[in-house]
């Protein structure tokens, strides 16, 4: 039976609509009531697991989970040894480089060297930090990033903005773009290759979906 | 203080050794069977004959320094080695050589993955000195067979052709190559939907990516391809090949899904020339890769010093990965072994005796396991003691040398 990981947040809705319009139906997942984190389709096709957005590609990677969908962002971020195999394009956001408005710097360029710049994408903030060869401390976070900058704890933040709309009400604007996001399908690889229980048919259904909706 | 030992690193309690041995003795009694024999190299290498065949990475390696400053490495794999040794150490070697090999390897721990182990045990072979079809075929049904001899009938394996495929990745811009190659080998196909280049090219990457199936299936699809001359002597070798592994009745594949063509099985980085494959076990765990392997006809050249190459094939079967698949059949050892004998000296005077009579057990058979007690405990004791490892007969023995054999109820 194919087994899919599936995000919790933001990408669940759309995540569960597409599996639905391929015929495998994970609607309980969106029943306030439901407990239950891992669940079969009603045809007893498919099963899904309920897991955090990051850890979606770990159940992929081992192969406990077939199927998954994920933002490009955290497949980024954690590099897994997975197949990216469509882009959804729903989930879209990018992840951006911002600062309080009246921060004087208006580029991450002119950031300070060895200034402090707050992340929960730590991996990628580095990588970009280091491809502008601007030395800068990279404080870990786990949420609220934009308190970084308010309390004065970092210059700026590197996190991912959808409408934007929170880092306004926290009085930052962004100044840099690092790249764009959205949600993916990403299989494991060895069971891509063997199209174990034939989930190759659910990957080509996916994509034509997809193709459709463009 | 308590001595941990170092992250990643694991020790093999006597269950676990016996269970290792069991798969070893198996997987030796095989190579011994196909005409391999079996070579030691050194655990430690110069760096730089780890990385000369272009597939280990510095960062990859668990590395010491030597004397006057030499980098030295613990080795990531046995084939380097082996190239080594063969074509310095033997210098007239007559071909083919069949070699095997059960050896521990060591791999640093990368950032990335989710597993701090660095030492792993690999046993495999490498027949050298052969580039014909009959060479791919032999090492295929070998690993074919080594799978048989442990009970694992749940697998398949997933073949490539490593040189076609380069040679088919050769029509694309060097700009981009190496970008498309390294997509199909981690089967990323957003990036190759993405990525500048015309559409007949990027028909081609996407063809690529995904030409795999029965064998028949994608012979079909290749042949369809404007092969050149090379290509397509690569394309009949591999038909034939097939060919030979499905008509070879006890020991080819078993069923139809366990032999998969797949030619976006490449490396981003390696030495092979010819056949890659891997092989995959299929249980209630999960799919792993058991092992894998392939042709690499250049890589002997690299260690030679007139660089006389000569070509080899060859693959390594993971021993933790076949202990978990194996784990799941019940096959292997569920208990060390116990003792067969106690022989206890009824006194203090009685040691020589004792000690006597239990070499005199251990003379009549070599599978016998006769253990000695080494006093300080009472007759109730000792009993409580041989019930406790399942010793199922007590010889007790008296300063005359007399013996009393008493055979214990095991519960």
């Amino acid at each position: 039976m194919i087994t899919v990981a599936l995000p919790k947040g933001a990408l669940l809705d759309d995540s569960i609509r597409l599996f639905q319009a391929v015929g495998l139906d994970f609607s309980a997942f969106l029943d306030k009531s439901n407990r239950q984190l891992q669940i079969s389709d009603p045809t007893e096709t498919a099963k899904a697991l309920l897991v955090r957005a990051q850890d979606v590609p770990v159940y992929v990677e081992y192969g406990q989970a077939q199927l998954g969908v994920v933002g490009y962002d955290v497949l980024r971020e954690k590099t897994p040894q997975v197949a990216q195999l469509v882009d959804l394009g729903f989930g879209g956001c990018r992840m951006s480089v911002a600062v309080k408005e009246s921060s004087p710097y208006r580029s991450s360029l002119k950031l300070p060297l060895y200034g402090r710049v707050a992340s929960k994408y730590v991996q990628c903030a580095r990588e970009y930090f280091d491809a502008l060869d601007l030395p800068v401390e990279i404080v870990p976070l786990y949420g609220s990033v934009e308190l970084g900058p308010i309390t004065g704890m970092a210059e700026a933040i590197v996190d991912l903005v959808s409408t934007g709309r929170t880092l306004k009400e926290n009085g930052l604007v962004e100044i840099d773009v690092l790249y764009h996001s959205t949600a993916r399908l990403i299989a494991h690889p060895l069971s891509y290759r063997l199209n174990a229980d034939g989930i190759q048919t659910v990957i080509e259904q996916v994509r034509s979906l997809v193709l459709a909706r463009v | 203080m308590v001595y941990q030992p170092p992250a990643g690193a694991r020790d093999l309690l006597p269950l676990d050794v016996a269970q290792k041995r069991w798969i070893e003795d198996r997987l030796q009694q095989v190579f011994h069977q196909w005409g391999y024999h079996r070579i030691i190299t050194s655990t430690l290498e110069r760096l730089d004959t780890l990385m000369a065949g272009g597939a280990i990475q510095r960062s990859a390696v668990l590395q010491l320094q030597g004397l006057d400053e030499e980098d030295l490495g613990l080795r990531p794999e046995l084939t380097a080695s082996i190239a080594r040794t063969v074509v310095t150490r033997i210098v007239d070697a007559t071909y083919p050589l069949r070699l095997y090999y059960n050896a521990n390897i060591f791999r640093r721990a990368q950032e990335t993955s989710h597993t701090r182990q660095q030492e792993f045990y690999q046993a495999g072979v490498e027949l050298l000195g052969s580039g014909g079809l009959l060479a791919d075929a032999e090492t295929l049904l070998l690993l074919m067979d080594c799978l048989q001899s442990l009970g694992l009938s749940q697998w398949s394996i997933v073949l490539g052709e490593a040189g076609l495929t380069r040679s088919l990745l050769s029509v694309f811009p060097s700009t981009i190559q190496s970008t498309v190659r390294q997509s199909i080998a981690t089967l990323d196909r957003i990036t190759l939907e993405t990525l500048p280049m015309t559409e007949s090219l990027r028909d081609r990457a996407l063809l690529l990516l995904d030409l795999r199936g029965t064998p028949a299936e994608v012979l079909q699809k290749v042949s369809s391809l404007d092969l050149n001359p090379t290509q397509q002597a690569a394309l009949d070798n591999l038909k034939s090949l097939i060919d030979l592994l499905q008509n070879t009745p006890d020991t080819g594949p078993q069923t139809p899904d366990s032999l998969v063509l797949d030619l976006s099985l490449i490396q981003t980085l390696d030495y092979y020339t010819g056949i890659v494959f891997e092989v995959v076990s299929d249980t209630a765990n999960g799919r792993q890769v058991l092992g894998q392997g392939g042709r690499y006809d250049q890589l002997l050249g690299l260690y030679h010093p007139q660089g006389e190459t000569a070509p080899g094939v060859g693959f390594a079967l993971q021993i933790e990965q076949l202990h978990q698949a194996i784990a799941l059949t019940n096959q292997s050892p569920q208990h060390i072994p116990t003792s067969d004998w106690l022989v206890v000296p009824a006194s203090p005077q009685a040691a020589t005796a004792a000690i006597a009579h239990a070499q005199k057990l251990r003379a009549t058979s070599d599978q016998l396991r006769v253990e000695l007690d080494l006093g300080g405990r009472t007759p109730a004791e000792i009993h409580d003691y041989a019930q406790h490892r399942q010793i199922a007969a007590i010889a007790w023995i008296s300063p005359d040398g007399n013996v009393k054999v008493e055979s214990v109820k095991l519960e």
